[in-house]
């Protein structure tokens, strides 16, 4: 059969309409969806990141909150939108955890991480490990050592059952080969009110929180999850450098719905990397006392998956909770 | 007592100074409209301006966000005392009385001694904030789960006091809320419960969408079921100020829930909330007519609008003296200092006394602000009630449908809303009160949650609530207060209450002539 090359149009005007949809992204308001309420961490990084994409783009980013059941409900509906740019999500470490979750239950998952595709890297903070400045241990080795002395004598806060605060010690706990006591609260905030009220010894935390207290005497830092220091706490050792192989870091990056065409993907990309330049945003984060950690969509994907992997793992490690 | 005077002039001329000044009317006002606006709360308003903070200064922020908090107290008596919607969850009991009070033509005098009370409260709390913030944000910290349980245990006992009708009816329906807040993600294990695979259910149910319906859209259904409709009630001007004797009945309802309300406000939760709850328990107990209460009683009125108010003060002194959330609005609050450079922590006081300073003062100024604003809308918004019926009451739910959607951008708020107005409508047929049930959603994620964390903490012991010297007293307390709430149940005496509330009386009199 002979192919009537006219046959072909259709997918030539396809593929040029794709070419000219990328050329004129974007052409109305773009929408990043904040999957937290405003005041939490994925709305603090989203709003400068969009100010800054607005300047290059000379066109709207609007920063959009769809709050609710820790974040699925806004992660789910922008997996489920349409892939055309105009809807991308600002997400958190959690985006990892909640498919794993939903699998530790046999829940119907609100959405698959392979729904997702990165655009890029916004900030990664290392967690800071901390006890309470009233109780003995100087270091991770003698916190270590009584807790192997007194197996779930010792206790910790986290913002929540399976939340990134919970896996950051998760991570410790199952490299030091011991067992603490988890009480879980509603948020990193009651967590740490927790800690300060002597209720428990220990808390994993993002560090611009805990520094307000550790400068005022009551809490003592005794390790760091990142792989190098922190500019912060310069004296602090990484967990590594103790010998324990443990990373951790809440991170922050932007994704798109999978199948967006690839010209706007590379579109998008170049706005986030001259926008994490802005000197703006470079202010912003500052105030917010959160590193900037840009990685592109590939070397972050790279980064996702080993994430990912390690939350996974960590996940199947706690199990389900029985009481 | 020097400095403290010294740094508050200082407050004074930050917080009088053009642009704050604005920004802080701006706040009033805005917390006075998202209070109006049922479903939308403080909650809501400071959320959805959050944004718009950004690009002041950090004092001007935390100026504004604080009056959008305050503001809204006073705010959300409006359409509780005019309509029985609650415009936010703090508001909840004042529809009982308030509501009542309109039917009687005293929509006036209600909305007038809710102003007063609030300004009252309002600036008493703030007196309170600034001379006992650290020591009594220390306490604050002092209260551990087992505490906190024993706490909101003690606020379930108040329950029986509350109920005009049948202990046990009260008490079921309190269950009631106890269940309806068991739904969503179990915060200790993680398990979905009765959510049925709506995402959505995750959280849990909203108090927002329960209050809404079950004391709005119900009340709605109620008088379209009545077969005369109800008179529109043409206020009077000389009805519009409260008579001498609803000015005697106030002035220690408004004492008391200011003092409750600043207390409650401290500890960590949505304070403001429980915080009238127990005072309307408190004001019930202690009223020599008992039996007014829900018939229009001016103290159901003054004391829980002055806690809720001086609620919102409490809840700033974690915040403030130590850089810890009491609860979702001081959290977002934080937030915003956040954004500004600001680390909210325990040097907050000494690092940046403009700011703790200049929003102390900034309160003084803005209570004053609302009063002058609420006194002269009274007449305003009394004259609302001159609207007929068939146009005001579809207007309504236009507006709680609006109000309860934009919270959350979530259709199944409104669905909830719907299916609890069918409930409240069916509930009060029946005679049960719908109030208890509010409570219980109010009361059972955080009651669960400190429980179970007592209970992780402990290891399982249960001796974790006697040892601890707080919790015990607590619970002793709530122990009692339930034996007595028992008793004509079990003897069946009649009308014990007021036999009980009269003795109460003469004891507090003894002790007020020594």
């Amino acid at each position: 059969m002979r192919t009537r090359p006219l046959a072909l149009l259709p997918l030539l005007a396809l593929a040029l309409a794709t070419a000219v949809q990328a050329q004129d992204f974007p052409t109305r308001p773009i929408n990043i969806v904040a999957p937290f309420p405003p005041g939490g961490q994925a709305d603090l990084m989203a709003r400068p990141t969009a100010s800054a994409m607005e300047k290059i783009l000379k066109s709207p980013v609007v920063v959009v909150n769809k709050t609710g059941a820790a974040g699925a409900v806004g992660m789910s509906f922008v997996a489920n939108s349409k892939p055309d740019g105009y809807t991308l999500l600002m997400a958190l470490s959690s985006i990892s955890i909640i498919p794993e979750a939903d699998k530790l239950f046999d829940r119907k998952p609100a959405y698959t991480m392979d729904q997702l595709i990165p655009v890029a890297l916004v900030s990664a903070d290392p967690t800071v490990f901390v006890v309470r400045a009233d109780r003995p241990w100087k270091s991770v080795k003698e916190f270590v050592e009584e807790a192997k002395k007194r197996p779930e004598g010792l206790s910790y806060s986290s913002s929540g059952i399976y939340g990134t605060l919970h896996m950051a010690m998760e991570l410790f706990v199952n490299a030091a080969g011991i067992k603490l006591k988890h009480v879980p609260y509603s948020g990193a905030g009651p967590a740490l009110t927790a800690i300060l009220g002597g209720h428990v010894d220990a808390l994993a935390s993002a560090p611009a929180v805990v520094i307000p207290h550790i400068k005022s005497g009551k809490l003592r830092p005794l390790a760091v999850w990142g792989d190098k220091r922190i500019a912060a706490l310069p004296d602090l050792p990484t967990f590594k450098e103790l010998g324990y192989d443990i990373e951790f870091y809440i991170w922050a990056g932007l994704f798109a719905p999978k199948g967006t065409p690839e010209p706007i993907m590379k579109k998008l990309r170049d706005t986030v990397r001259a926008a994490l330049q802005d000197a703006e945003f470079k202010n912003a984060m500052a105030k917010l006392e959160t590193p900037i950690a840009y990685l592109d969509a590939p070397e972050f994907q790279k980064f996702w998956d080993k994430d990912a992997k390690m939350l996974a793992d960590a996940i199947k490690r706690v199990g389900k909770i029985e009481e | 007592m020097v400095e403290t005077l010294q740094n508050l002039t200082h407050g004074f001329a930050i917080a009088l100074s053009p642009t704050v000044m604005v920004y802080a009317f701006a706040g009033c006002v805005i917390g006075t409209l998202v209070g109006m606006l049922p479903g939308v709360g403080p909650l809501a308003g400071i959320s959805l301006l959050l944004p718009a903070s950004y690009g002041l200064n950090a004092t001007t922020a935390i100026v504004m966000l604080a009056g959008i908090y305050y503001g809204a107290m006073y705010g959300g008596s409006t359409t509780s005392i005019l309509m029985r919607i609650p415009g936010e969850a703090a508001s909840v009991m004042t529809c009982i009385d308030g509501y009542a009070m309109t039917r009687k033509g005293r929509a006036g005098p209600a909305l007038a001694i809710a102003a007063i009370g609030s300004y009252i409260a309002g600036t008493a709390s703030v007196v309170g904030l600034m001379l006992l913030a650290p020591p009594l944000a220390a306490f604050a910290l002092s209260f551990g789960p087992p505490e906190y349980t024993a706490l909101l245990l003690l606020g379930l006992m108040v329950l029986a006091y509350m109920s005009g009708g049948s202990v046990p009816k009260s008490l079921s329906m309190a269950a009631l809320g106890l269940l309806l807040g068991m739904i969503g993600i179990d915060p200790m294990t993680g398990y979905s419960r009765f959510s049925y695979g709506v995402v959505e259910l995750g959280d849990g149910i909203g108090i927002v969408p329960v209050a809404v319906g079950l004391f709005g859209v119900s009340e709605i259904l109620l008088t379209a079921g009545q077969a005369e409709m109800p008179k529109v009630i043409k206020p009077k001007l000389r009805d519009l100020m409260p008579s001498r004797q609803e000015w005697n009945d106030s002035v220690w309802p408004i004492g008391r829930g200011t003092v409750l309300g600043f207390l409650i406000g401290i500890v960590p939760g949505s304070a403001h909330i429980i915080s009238s709850f127990v005072s309307y328990a408190v004001e019930r107990r202690l009223s020599k007519h008992p039996e007014q209460f829900g018939q229009g009683a001016v103290a159901g009125v003054a004391g829980p609008e002055s806690a809720n108010n001086s609620a919102t003060s409490g809840a700033l002194v974690p915040m403030l003296a130590l850089g810890v959330p009491s609860g979702p609005i001081p959290a977002v609050m934080m937030a915003a200092m956040m954004v500004h450079g600001v680390s909210p922590g325990p040097m907050l006081i000494h690092q940046q006394p403009e700011l703790f300073w200049g929003v102390i003062a900034s309160m003084y100024v803005g209570n004053v602000v609302l009063l002058v604003l609420n006194l002269p809308l009274v007449g305003v918004f009394v004259n609302l009630l001159r609207i007929p019926y068939p146009i005001m009451y579809p207007a309504i739910l236009v507006f709680s449908v609006v109000g309860v959607y934009a919270v959350n951008g979530s259709v199944v708020d409104v669905w909830i809303m719907a299916v609890m107005g069918a409930l409240g409508y069916l509930l009060r047929k029946f005679d049960f009160e719908t109030a208890p049930i509010v409570l219980g959603v109010v009361l059972a994620p955080m009651l669960e949650m400190s429980l179970r964390q007592s209970l992780a903490l402990s290891s399982g012991s249960y001796t974790v609530f006697f040892t601890r010297p707080i919790a015990a007293t607590m619970l002793g307390a709530g122990l009692v207060l339930l034996l007595f709430s028992l008793r004509p149940l079990l003897a069946k005496g009649a009308d014990w209450r007021q036999r009980f509330g009269l003795q109460e009386e003469s004891t507090l009199e003894k002790e007020e002539e020594k």
